[in-house]
């Protein structure tokens, strides 16, 4: 029995599906936001670097409540330990650093205070939020519109609406309900875990230390966390290596040239995840459901970094959909009618993450390991390059 | 020759709930378990493995599951 109707169901509130809601409910649509967890962004499955700009960008306040430690560069290492330093507060120290009159280039952010703040805003905005209702299906249905089935709180119910945004992130199922083109090469998704640990210094730069030696087919990182914490992850591509990223980390803890700089560490919290170094959906829409976020892959392929792209990408899909769902052809929701979303969106951002991730395949298909090796830190220094035609991805 | 249907056995204890086991599974929607983690209360009839090879932690096996018609009815 359909129980409530609404123009969009957002399924999945992380950055993204909070991000579209909060646009369409500000331009007028009906929108109810559901996530099945009972906490937001927990468990951690990112390491919350996100720029200063990204935020400003989709109307973000830089608040308190979710910031954990102000960015000022970027600090890329070879396997020996050879650093190039990219830090704003010395290359236009007038715009960038600490105090007043000046600002971060961006931040590290706890995943589940920013999560949370994401769907306040859309809340405040006028969205309906279920927390505990997963999504379970949807329906097209003959008169344009579709159904979706949800479970809330151990209760089966039914909505209606015109759109369904899938935002429910790398694990989606939401495009495999519409039969999507989802599955992701095993070559192309980095198994990574990081420590949220005490007694490593930081230094306001994300550190970035590249070399087969230390993290086989990704990198490892060393980010700064607050509170005096700093944060150790890596990815590893599992067919470029026999191990896991748990025995990559603690090697990397114990035999780099981090190694007195760890030494001392102890652990707080221990996170992981999946990130894809891949290429974006090819087709990003079916019939009354548009992916957006990691679910649609708009993940930077070179870094894995997924918070601006699911913040910009959220816009831009809010932008797409007031426009359709308050203009002339609004009873037409099917994959054609739908298919403007991902041209606007492949214009503003996609192409470029396509180029990136071109240039992300040419680095891993050096056969030979030190060739490779010093490809990606080149392509990793170029890309952090003040001068690089990527700095707003 | 196709591979023989697996069930998958999680180390709870190791898991740190990442999902990488879900976003590389080529399964259709719904093979889950409430825990974001691959199912592991029905055979697995792909096995490719893939879920066991990307984990982060090395947390999951399986074994060849029971034929039909030796399964509990």
């Amino acid at each position: 029995m359909i129980t409530h109707k609404y123009d969009i169901v957002v399924i999945g509130s992380g950055p993204a599906g909070a991000t579209v809601s909060r646009f369409a409910a500000r331009a007028g649509l009906s929108v109810l936001l559901v996530d099945k967890k009972q906490e937001l962004g927990a468990p951690i499955q990112c390491s919350g670097a996100v720029s200063r700009h990204a935020l400003e960008e989709v109307g973000l306040p830089l608040a308190e409540e979710y910031i954990l430690e102000p960015i000022y560069g970027f600090a890329i290492y070879d396997q020996a330990g050879k650093a190039k330093k990219i830090d704003y507060r010395r290359l236009k120290g007038e715009v960038y650093g600490p105090g007043p009159d000046r600002k971060p280039l961006g931040y590290v952010v706890d995943r589940r205070r920013f999560d949370r703040y994401c769907m306040m805003l859309a809340e405040r905005a006028g969205v309906e939020t279920w927390l505990k209702t997963e999504g379970l299906g949807y329906t097209p249905a003959a008169d344009g519109s579709c159904t979706v089935q949800l479970r809330r709180y151990n209760q089966l119910l039914e909505v209606r609406c015109r759109v369904v945004v899938g935002a429910d992130g790398l694990m989606s199922q939401v495009g495999k309900w519409a039969g999507l083109q989802t599955h992701i090469k095993i070559t192309e998704l980095a198994g990574c875990l990081q420590f949220i640990v005490d007694r490593v210094e930081t230094d306001g730069l994300l550190e970035i230390i590249t070399g087969h030696e230390w993290a086989p087919g990704g990198y490892a990182w060393v980010f700064p966390k607050g509170n005096g914490y700093a944060e150790i992850g890596l990815g590893v591509i599992s067919t470029m290596t026999e191990h896991s990223a748990q025995w990559h980390l603690d090697k990397f803890m114990r035999q780099s040239f981090f190694k007195d700089r760890f030494a001392a560490a102890r652990i707080l919290e221990v996170q992981g995840g999946g990130v894809p170094l891949a290429a974006p959906l090819r087709t990003q829409y079916a019939d009354n459901l548009i992916l957006v976020g990691d679910a649609a892959r708009h993940v930077n392929p070179i870094t894995g970094g997924g918070i601006h792209t699911a913040l910009s990408g959220g816009k831009i899909a809010a932008d797409f959909l007031v426009k359709h769902l308050q203009g002339a052809e609004r009873e037409d929701c099917s994959a054609g009618a739908l298919a403007g979303y991902q041209s606007a969106w492949l214009a503003a951002l996609g192409d470029k993450m396509w180029k990136l991730y071109h240039a992300k395949t040419a680095v891993f298909h050096q056969e030979d390991i030190p060739t490779r090796d010093a490809y990606l830190f080149k392509t990793m220094s170029d890309y952090f390059d003040p001068n690089s035609e990527y700095k707003k991805i | 020759m196709s591979k023989p249907p697996v069930i998958f056995s999680i180390g709870w204890n190791a898991c740190i709930n990442c999902g990488a086991c879900v976003a590389i599974c080529p399964q259709e929607a719904g093979f889950i378990s409430p825990f974001d983690t691959i199912a592991v209360d029905r055979p697995c009839d792909i096995a490719c493995l893939l879920c066991e090879q990307i984990c982060p932690v090395d947390t999951i096996d399986h074994v060849v599951a029971p034929p039909p018609e030796t399964a509990l009815t």
